[in-house]
């Protein structure tokens, strides 16, 4: 018969995971986000990330807007700041060319970067400045209280669209590609772990680097959605749920939409594009900042030529 | 069940003369050329059998010690085997037939007289296959595929291993019953099935030894051999002990979550042993689930998203960890929880050179 091989007095605890939470501010837990909300999927997923790489993050700055999203940065035992709704990516700017060595992580909400901050996120991904950006898009404004965003997709419901959406909706990823980031990723809640590929990925990249996160807002945009509880969201992001749309038409009020998206449309994740140019740091000719150069010696190979 | 395989292993004439109620079945007038067949006392034995489970638990060498077992005997043997994705643990079936003369190798549903199911839920898949009164000796070993993982969904998966098996099955804890040697060598605890299926089978045992020791590798034919006997034993204290009281139907009235455990004799609930000493032999270590009720905020996702329902929510709207002893340590609540409420580690033993990190 088999036994047991382990023995109380002599075992060893190897954490399979749990290593992130030494990076948590303890005193502000349990977190303020609603039961179920990706945002905190993130944030573990997030630290994890930076649990493997840094031992304190005295050298890594957060910055955050205002909203569900950018509220994570209050629980990292990191320098944080929390600025004004939209306006992370300026302050931030002016944080990074202040202190180029610094690490700066900049978390916004599809709100916070899209609609009021949406000018700042073209310009920085213009700019081509050293630092990576964050994008929890969970297509509503949750802090708020469910107010349609600009990611809302067409047919969706909102409290401020109350018989479906009926316009249509920001690729985020796309929009900064477009602007000029030279890192563009897209990463789910449901797959923490190729968020944290490409966060690492982004993290090592020199240059504007953006990743826009497909968040759950449980709340908000579950329930006026009907799409269940938490897990049932996260399942939905897996894959696209014919249940879903049902659901949808079966709602009187609703003429349907021509061109209608399914509500959760099937996106493609994981890196969308990467290429090298001069960042802001090196054509303003700022000191300590890193070089662009690594991207093209460094450990990954870019894709695209140097273009700057 | 013992009454319905004797028709396979009792050689009377009387038998033999009835048209083979299989149509595949070998002839019911061998072959004159096989005159061996007089002095054989085993030539009349004649059966059909699957064997099923995953890439990797040796079910290609069981098909073989099998067969060798038959040829020993004298006896005309065919199998076939289907193992596509098998590297990749995907599904392995054999189709072995034997008797005086055997023409076609493939079986139709309910020909075979015996099943062995390597792993749980492949050896239920194939059930179609038995006939009814044949017996099926299925290992409660468990191997869910990650792709399965990945879609998996609370309230949707029944697992079989819940519910009372069918008629005819044998629920054996092969990892259990194997010895040690088998948490070192998993295809070693498979042997057990050898064991149990000779009792039925007919041939004396020196021949299943001697196909034993021709089959599998070299170095492990005596941890082999302890599990066949192992499987044996256990196999006929089983018969005894289920005999009159037909263990399996009585379950299936009560239908309770853990009847099949109180099988007299199949283990007695150590089921879940068995998947505990697979998993510590695989992962190095005891996976521990601990949940920090404080932070937690019963959004339900780990209980949904574990692939071994090792969670629970408890009244309070708290994830509990209600089966602990079946977490696998794949950590997939805790990357998900969204409130960073769980925490997964291994209790390695310290003499296996653990390190802390
Ligand atoms: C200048 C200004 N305008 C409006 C607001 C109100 N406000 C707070 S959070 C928010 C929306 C945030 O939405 P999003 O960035 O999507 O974050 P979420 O809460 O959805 O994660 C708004 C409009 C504000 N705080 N400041
Ligand atoms: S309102 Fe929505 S986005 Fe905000 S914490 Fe709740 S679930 Fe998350
Ligand atoms: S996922 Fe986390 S918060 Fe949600 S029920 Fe499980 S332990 Fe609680
Ligand atoms: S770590 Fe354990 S409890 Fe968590 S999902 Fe995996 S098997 Fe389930």
């Amino acid at each position: 018969m088999s036994t047991a091989i382990t023995d109380a007095a002599t075992v060893t605890r190897v954490p399979v995971t749990g290593k992130e939470k030494r990076l948590l501010r303890h005193a502000m837990m349990p977190h303020m986000l609603c039961p179920g909300c990706g945002h905190g999927i993130i944030l573990d997923a997030m630290l994890s990330v930076l649990s493997e790489r840094y031992d304190n993050l005295d050298n890594v700055a957060f910055v955050a807007g205002i909203g569900c999203s950018s509220r994570i940065i209050g629980y990292i035992d990191a320098c944080t700041l929390h600025t004004t709704h939209g306006r992370p990516l300026s302050f931030a700017t002016g944080l990074k060319l202040a202190r180029p060595e610094l690490t700066v992580i900049v978390i916004t909400g599809d709100g916070d970067g899209l609609s009021i901050g949406g000018n700042h996120l073209i310009h920085a991904a213009r700019r081509n400045i050293d630092l990576t950006c964050v994008l929890l898009n969970n297509e509503i404004y949750g802090m708020t209280g469910g107010q349609a965003a600009p990611t809302t997709v067409l047919g969706a419901y909102t409290t401020t669209t109350p018989q479906g959406n009926t316009q249509h909706s920001f690729d985020a990823a796309e929009l900064a590609k477009a602007a000029g980031a030279t890192f563009v990723a897209r990463a789910q809640s449901y797959r923490p772990q190729v968020f944290g590929e490409v966060f690492g990925q982004a993290l090592d990249h020199v240059g504007f680097s953006f990743i826009e996160v497909m968040s759950d807002c449980t709340e908000y945009f579950g329930r006026t959605n009907r799409f269940g509880g938490g897990a049932d969201m996260l399942m939905s992001q897996a894959r696209y749920e014919p249940s879903i749309d049902a659901d949808l038409a079966r709602r009187p009020t609703v003429e349907p939409i021509a061109d209608a998206q399914p509500v959760r449309p099937v996106l493609p994740t994981g890196l969308l594009y990467r290429s090298s140019r001069l960042t802001l740091e090196e054509t303003m000719g700022i000191k300590g900042a890193r070089s662009s150069e690594v991207n093209e010696t460094g450990q990954y190979s870019t894709d695209q030529g140097r273009d700057a | 069940m013992t009454k319905a395989t004797d028709r396979f292993t009792d050689p009377s004439p009387d038998q033999t003369a009835q048209p083979p109620d299989n149509s595949l079945a070998s002839s019911a007038e061998p072959a004159p050329a096989r005159s061996s067949k007089e002095r054989n006392p085993l030539g009349e034995l004649k059966g059909n059998m699957v064997l099923a489970g995953v890439g990797g638990q040796g079910i290609i060498t069981a098909s073989n010690t099998i067969s060798f077992a038959c040829m020993q005997a004298g006896l005309d043997v065919k199998k076939s085997e289907v193992h596509g994705m098998s590297q990749r643990g995907g599904t392995v079936v054999s189709h072995l037939r034997f008797g005086p003369e055997v023409h076609s190798v493939m079986l139709e549903p309910e020909q075979a007289e015996w099943i062995l199911g390597f792993e749980w839920e492949e050896g239920l898949r194939f059930l179609e296959y038995l006939k009814p009164g044949g017996v099926a000796f299925v290992s409660t070993e468990r191997r869910i595929p990650p792709t399965a993982q990945a879609d998996r969904r609370g309230g949707r998966v029944d697992y079989a291993l819940e519910s009372a098996p069918p008629d005819g099955v044998v629920p054996i804890d092969t990892y259990a019953i194997a010895g040690d040697a088998a948490l070192e060598r998993p295809a070693i605890a498979q042997t057990v099935l050898l064991g149990a299926l000779s009792v039925e089978m007919g041939l004396p045992v020196e021949i299943w030894k001697e196909a034993i020791a021709a089959t599998v590798p070299p170095k492990t034919v005596e941890a082999n051999l302890v599990a066949f006997e192992n499987g044996r034993s256990w196999y006929k204290r089983w018969k005894q002990d289920t005999a009159g009281s037909k263990g399996q139907t009585v379950l299936q009235a009560n239908g309770s979550k853990k009847s099949y455990e109180s099988i007299p004799g199949s283990g007695g609930g150590k089921a879940v042993d068995a998947s505990r000493t697979t998993i510590e032999a695989w992962r190095g270590g005891i996976p521990k689930v601990e949940i920090v009720r404080d932070w937690c905020k019963g959004c339900n996702i780990c209980v949904a998203v574990c692939p071994e329902r090792v969670l629970s929510l408890d009244r309070f709207d708290i994830a509990v960890a209600s089966n602990p002893d079946r977490c696998t340590g794949c950590g997939l609540c805790a990357r998900l929880c969204p409130d960073m409420a769980i925490e997964i580690w291994l209790d390695v033993p310290t003499h296996l050179g653990a390190s802390t990190e």
